[in-house]
């Protein structure tokens, strides 16, 4: 396998990325035998930037993120190449896949090292304790701090995402609050922290746009501020456009299509990245007939031979498609793309 | 017959909260719906926006007499005459409930949008909501069953074969396999499960369908399936759609015209290129804004509403918009602004309609 993803305009040369995923592939034992949802995964982040990952649903994204924080289910194994590696606050390389269950070191890198947000706030709180107590609790973990300095901490975050008269509402309960400002209160628990790299998986699909907006805009002010990555995991391409400078394209398990935002968005070359941006409704154009993606997305257990994505391509090369899987082609620019209509250009070179 | 299929006029729903609250005896009353006026024709599709909470459901809902309204009337012109369906009696809404259908969000109320105090008020009453005749999908029953139901409950059809006949051919029209119509609706993805919930809202070819957040929970490529399939099913029977959705591109894609709701309030009503090209209401604008375009060089300058939006138990005085409107002067606290028509079929409730300039600067 070829070419582990660098952006190009990332710091100087030689410098070792922040992150770096290669050959990340994840199994699941089922009723119905092993499936391998997550296959040959690789990209890499700098501090300071943001990844988004788009994809349909089922097609890995969510397993991929959780492999990063070691948050997936006993029956989930990693193959043995997988190499997960992640500069921590002290300058120092830990290798995920290597961490042990339980340890230490592994729960310094939940939440101290690396965040997480989720779609459904509710999932990250305790119904049962305050907003307040809770990122308490995460300040005392990972940064030390108790009692009426941890409370400082604490109100401080919240009004830094947004939330009115925090030091009142650092003493209410999850339910008492709206969707919205769950999501900002989820977003201050995670912050809260300082991690050094922020996963967010759909944090905001259900909200309204109004509210999405504003979590937008507090996540790149923070960013900037704090210099953390971000992988941004959404299905909307709009958001992707806004907030993410490097993109990658997920389907049935593999990464497609890899690439600064721009440049994949406005001139895509995998035909999967096609489709999906014609499929987008457009406030510019009205009146006309929506493109879709022929057929149906097929089950990870029934994953088609040679490109996964031959069976509802438009462009599939006979003879060759269904026989042989497509290599990695490196487009130059930061961009790369897995399909068979790009390889001949590289050898060309 | 003209060609108005449903009019609103002056719709008024009302919920009693917290009745067994502080102050025994009085209920508070919340008003999810405030003197809704509009009009739905023939064939038409009419789209629904506005942030969660502001009323888009309730609307939906009382138009079907799936709650009782506490106010105003909803004329429906059909092919038997003309009916009030909000002062209707029981058995003579019977009689249409196959001419008026629902399409919801498949996975049912949202629960996770209402907000604490809503949602306390809500826990008593969701067993009532799910034995309603528009409940989303029954597991325990096939999907041939689901499809066919509309039918027998309207008492329509009675034969069997005639029954199966039409659940196959509007499951085909669906891209429903006939393998699907023996299973159970666990089995289903997000995308066909919507599929399920329109077959059966469209089988017995309905004059009208409400379609609540019907592809919200859906991926890109089969939500624009699903628009596709419901723009042919249109053109085909002739169906009249009430679409809403708080995703506003989806909006546009399907509506002829939109109406955007704000605390319980139409603030403004337009066919769909007036209304997104040349919106004319400050909340319409400021919602537009806040869209994010797929396209990085298409300037994302989202207009910032300052504070929460106000709870409809508490509605502000005057324009309701008026706490997070940047052009609002003293009398818009004062007064309500008068719901008028400014241009052909664009109607916008704003005192200072005719000098709104949204290039002004953002402070
Ligand atoms: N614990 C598990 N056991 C077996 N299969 C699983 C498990 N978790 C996930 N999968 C499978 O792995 C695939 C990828 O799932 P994943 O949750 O990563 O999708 P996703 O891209 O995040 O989708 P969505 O957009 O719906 O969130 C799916 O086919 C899913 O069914
Ligand atoms: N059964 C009910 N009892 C009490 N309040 C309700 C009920 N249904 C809706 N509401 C309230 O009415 C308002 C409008 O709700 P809804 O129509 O669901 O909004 P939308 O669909 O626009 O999100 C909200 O404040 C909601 O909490
Ligand atoms: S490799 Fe072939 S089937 Fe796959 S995306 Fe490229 S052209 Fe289509
Ligand atoms: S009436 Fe006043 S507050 Fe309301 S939208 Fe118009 S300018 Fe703004
Ligand atoms: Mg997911
Ligand atoms: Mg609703």
């Amino acid at each position: 396998m070829v070419c582990a993803m660098r952006p190009t305009h990332t710091g100087k040369a030689g410098d070792a990325m922040m992150l770096r995923v290669e050959n990340l592939s994840v199994s699941f034992r089922t009723d119905e035998g092993m499936i391998t949802p997550v296959e040959g995964v690789q990209f890499g982040l700098d501090a300071g930037r943001t990844l988004g990952i788009v994809g349909e649903s089922g097609s890995g994204k969510s397993v991929s993120t959780k492999a990063l924080m070691r948050l997936l289910p006993n029956s989930a194994r990693l193959s043995a190449n997988t190499r997960m590696t992640f500069v921590d606050k002290r300058g120092e390389t830990i290798e995920i896949e290597k961490l042990r269950p339980g340890s230490r070191a592994l729960r310094r890198l939940r939440g101290g090292e690396i965040g997480m947000i989720f779609q459904e706030p509710m999932a990250s709180f305790s119904p049962v304790y305050t907003i307040g107590n809770q990122i308490m609790e995460t300040i005392r973990l990972h940064r030390g701090l108790k009692g009426a300095k941890a409370r400082e901490l604490a109100v401080e975050t919240l009004s830094k995402v947004g939330i009115s008269n925090p030091s009142a509402r650092i003493d209410q309960y999850p339910h008492e609050l709206s969707g919205g400002m769950r999501q900002r209160c989820m977003i201050a628990l995670a912050l809260s922290a300082e991690p050094r790299l922020l996963i967010a998986d759909e944090p905001t699909t259900a909200l309204d746009v109004t509210i999405q907006a504003q979590v937008l805009d507090l996540m790149h002010d923070l960013q900037r501020e704090l210099g953390m990555a971000m992988i941004f995991i959404t299905h909307d391409l709009g958001v992707i456009a806004q907030i993410a400078q490097d993109v990658a394209v997920m389907y049935l398990g593999t990464i497609v299509e890899q690439g600064p935002v721009r440049d994949v968005l406005q001139t895509p070359a995998h035909p999967y990245t096609r489709d999906l941006i014609a499929a987008i409704p457009r406030l510019d154009r009205l009146e006309h007939r929506l493109h879709t993606v022929p057929g149906e997305i097929p089950s990870p257990s029934a994953r088609p031979t040679g490109c996964s994505f031959r069976t509802r391509c438009s462009d599939a090369i006979d003879g060759l498609c269904a026989t042989k899987t497509p290599p990695v082609t490196d487009l130059g620019g930061g961009r790369m793309v897995r399909c068979h209509r790009h390889y001949p250009e590289r050898t060309a070179t | 017959m003209t060609d108005t299929l449903i009019e609103v006029q002056n719709l008024e729903v009302t919920f009693e909260i917290g009745r067994r609250g502080l102050f025994s005896g009085a209920a508070k009353k919340l008003r999810a719906v405030d003197d809704v006026s509009f009009d739905i024709k023939h064939g038409e599709t009419v789209g629904l926006v506005g942030e969660s909470g502001s009323g888009k459901t309730t609307v939906g809902r009382a138009i079907l007499r799936a709650l009782e309204p506490s106010g105003g009337r909803v004329l429906y012109h059909g092919e038997t005459g003309d009916l009030d369906l909000a002062h209707a009696r029981k058995d003579e809404i019977a009689k249409v409930r196959g001419k008026l259908q629902m399409v919801f969000r498949e996975g049912g109320l949202d629960l996770a949008t209402l907000g604490g105090a809503a949602l306390r008020a809500f826990r008593p009453r969701m067993s009532l909501v799910f034995q309603d005749p528009y409940s989303s999908l029954n597991p325990r029953m096939t999907v041939r069953d689901i499809i066919a139901e509309p039918l027998v409950a309207a008492g329509l059809m009675t034969d069997r074969k005639q029954i199966d006949a039409r659940v196959r051919e509007i499951a085909a029209r669906c891209k429903l396999n006939l393998e699907h119509l023996r299973r159970f609706p666990h089995a289903f993805s997000g995308g066909q499960r919507q599929r399920i919930c329109i077959a059966r809202a469209l089988v017995a070819r309905p004059d009208f369908v409400v379609c609540d957040e019907s592809v919200s929970a859906l991926d890109v490529s089969i939500q624009a399936e699903i628009i596709n399939l419901l723009k042919d099913l249109q053109e085909e029977m002739g169906v009249s759609f009430l679409f809403i959705a708080h995703d506003l591109s989806v909006v546009a894609q399907i509506s002829h015209r939109v109406a955007v709701m704000y605390v319980g309030k139409f603030v403004e009503y337009a066919p769909t290129e007036a209304l997104f090209f040349n919106p004319r209401h400050p909340y319409t604008h400021a919602l537009l804004t806040a869209v994010p375009q797929a396209d990085p060089d298409i300037e994302f300058r989202p207009e910032r509403l300052e504070g929460e939006i106000p709870n409809p138990a508490a509605a502000p005085p005057g324009c309701r918009f008026h706490t997070r409107c940047r052009f609002a002067r003293p009398k818009c606290s004062a007064e309500e602004p008068q719901w008028r028509q400014v241009a052909p079929e664009h109607y916008v409730a704003c005192h200072f309609v005719d000098e709104m300039d949204f290039s002004r600067t953002i402070a």
